[in-house]
């Protein structure tokens, strides 16, 4: 076993060798291609990563009416957090509204300056497990008798998720472009390269060589340039990408992108084993009969 | 082979109802003019074709009935010589006759010994590392042999062994032909080398427009 698999190894370098501008050119095809795909990637990582952060910020906001008695109040929260798809529900009384106001406000304090009393109602802050549900919930909430009105981001939330919903299916359908080009393109570099050792293959079906034994070392050809077109895609990203999210930071300090370590290794597993599974794939294609008959 | 016909695409019938019995060991002449069916005769047994109707039965298994994945366990057992050479210029003379023992996983040292051998035995031991481009035509003939018997095969299918090769190297080649048939190789050899069938007196069958028109034990190429 070990032995064959050095033979293939071998045989695939022989191979690589033999064609080495057009396996030179395959690698920065490949490359390129990689480099678009991982890109979109990127992108559409990134998406995932803010559409969750929105999601979790999601609530509605529940007004209560001034007045209710704490018993009132305690009431209501026990009696909302019951309510189906509801995850927690959290209490601003007045004077915290106001404090919250007041912090937000810094720099603009003359606003409230003419105010004679706290004109903020006190409020009920209610997160769900699914934004989807969070419309109903808003229904739910308005029938209570000590809720003045509930608020919650809809619309405008609802827009903002329709387009990164887009984003991410356009990105995905120029992923999806870009592979079958890729595997296109692998296809045919391998096919060349069968063509180069057409001589050898015919031998090797003469002196009883398996099908699999023939095609071996071209699927090993196939997955080493994908590997090496991966690798240099990868490495050429992560330096840009860690350039560009500095810059970015530069001017938005708190944007929720992904930047830690364990984002930028999630990006490389997947680019290698996409390029690679795109050389097995390509060479696997090319080589789907070996012709035993009329040589 | 029974009642073996093969018909091309184009409706040229390259054989024509062959029946034909060639027993273990024994050495057979395949001998007609261009175009009598010879290379289809042999293309046949190693199952490089198969035919539009009859049986090709090889060492007991009906070649009609073999299965594609097995092909590859059939020829192991059949060692072919063109005409052409077919050669890899781009490896010497050992990994040349040694890629047919690699192909099939053979230990490494077993190739050794084994390539070693049959270098010595057709006489290119010395030659070992050169390239088959510089060999001469009988040499490279010979390189082929080598190739096509390393694996001690049961039959050994040569088509024009000697046609570009002057008569006493030629010979030199039959030589080793019946050398290789007294190990109990079974051997087929189609030519046109009228010289050579006659000196070797062995059996002879003579295709004719794709039918065997004689079949004579220590025959002679003439009709």
């Amino acid at each position: 076993m070990i032995r064959n698999i050095l033979f293939y190894i071998k045989e695939a370098f022989l191979s690589a060798k033999k064609n080495i501008i057009i396996s030179f050119a395959t690698v920065i095809c490949l490359t390129a291609s990689l480099i678009i795909v991982g890109i979109f990637l990127i992108i559409s990582l990134n998406i995932d990563i803010i559409i969750a952060n929105v999601e979790s910020q999601l609530m509605a906001i529940a007004y209560l009416k001034d007045n209710l008695s704490e018993e009132d109040i305690r009431k209501l929260v026990e009696e909302t957090s019951k309510l189906k798809g509801v995850k927690e529900v959290y209490y601003i009384s007045k004077e915290e509204a106001l404090q919250k106001l007041k912090e937000d406000l810094t720099g603009h304090e003359d606003i409230l300056a003419g105010m004679p009393d706290n004109p903020l109602p006190a409020s009920l802050e209610i997160t769900v497990y699914e934004t989807g549900s969070l419309e109903e919930v808003t229904l739910q909430l308005g029938q209570y008798n000590g809720i003045e009105e509930v608020n919650y981001g809809g619309e405008l939330t609802k827009n903002l998720m329709l387009i990164f919903d887009f984003v991410r299916k356009t990105g995905l359908g120029i992923i999806i472009v870009l592979l079958c080009i890729s595997i296109l393109i692998m296809f045919s570099v391998i096919k060349i390269s069968v063509h180069s050792r057409q001589q050898e293959i015919e031998i090797m079906t003469l002196v009883g060589a398996t099908s699999w034994f023939i095609r071996w070392p071209f699927i090993i050809e196939g997955f080493l340039k994908g590997l090496i077109s991966s690798l240099i895609a990868f490495l050429l990203l992560s330096k840009a990408y860690q350039y560009f999210i500095k810059q970015i930071e530069k001017i938005i300090p708190f944007i929720p992108i992904g930047s830690e370590q364990e984002f930028i290794i999630k990006i490389g597993i997947i680019l290698i084993l996409i390029g690679t599974l795109i050389g097995i794939f390509g060479s696997m294609l090319s080589l789907r009969r070996i012709n035993y008959e009329e040589l | 082979m029974f009642h073996v016909f093969k018909t091309f695409p184009n409706k040229i019938h390259a054989l024509w109802d062959i029946n034909i019995h060639i027993k273990k060991g024994e050495f057979v002449f395949l001998v007609g003019p261009t175009g009598a069916g010879k290379t289809t005769f042999l293309k046949l047994i190693y199952r490089g074709s198969l035919p539009t109707k009859g049986q090709v039965i090889v060492d007991g298994v009906n070649l009609s009935r073999l299965k594609p994945s097995l092909v590859p366990y059939l020829r192991r057992e059949i060692g072919i010589v063109f005409q052409d050479f077919k050669l890899l210029y781009d490896r010497n003379v050992f990994e040349n006759v040694a890629f047919s023992l690699r192909v099939v996983g053979t230990k490494n040292s077993i190739i050794k010994q084994e390539v070693n051998e049959i270098l010595n035995i057709i006489g290119l031991y010395h030659k070992k590392n050169t390239n088959p481009h510089l060999l001469s035509g009988g040499e490279q003939q010979k390189l082929c042999i080598a190739r096509a018997v390393v694996s001690h095969p049961l039959i050994l299918l040569t088509d024009e062994p000697t046609g570009n090769l002057d008569p006493e190297t030629s010979w030199e080649i039959m030589k080793l032909l019946f050398k290789i048939n007294v190990w109990g190789t079974t051997v087929l050899v189609a030519s046109h080398d009228k010289l050579m069938v006659d000196r070797a007196q062995k059996r002879v069958i003579r295709l004719e427009q794709g039918e065997v028109v004689s079949d004579i034990k220590k025959g002679i190429y003439a009709k």
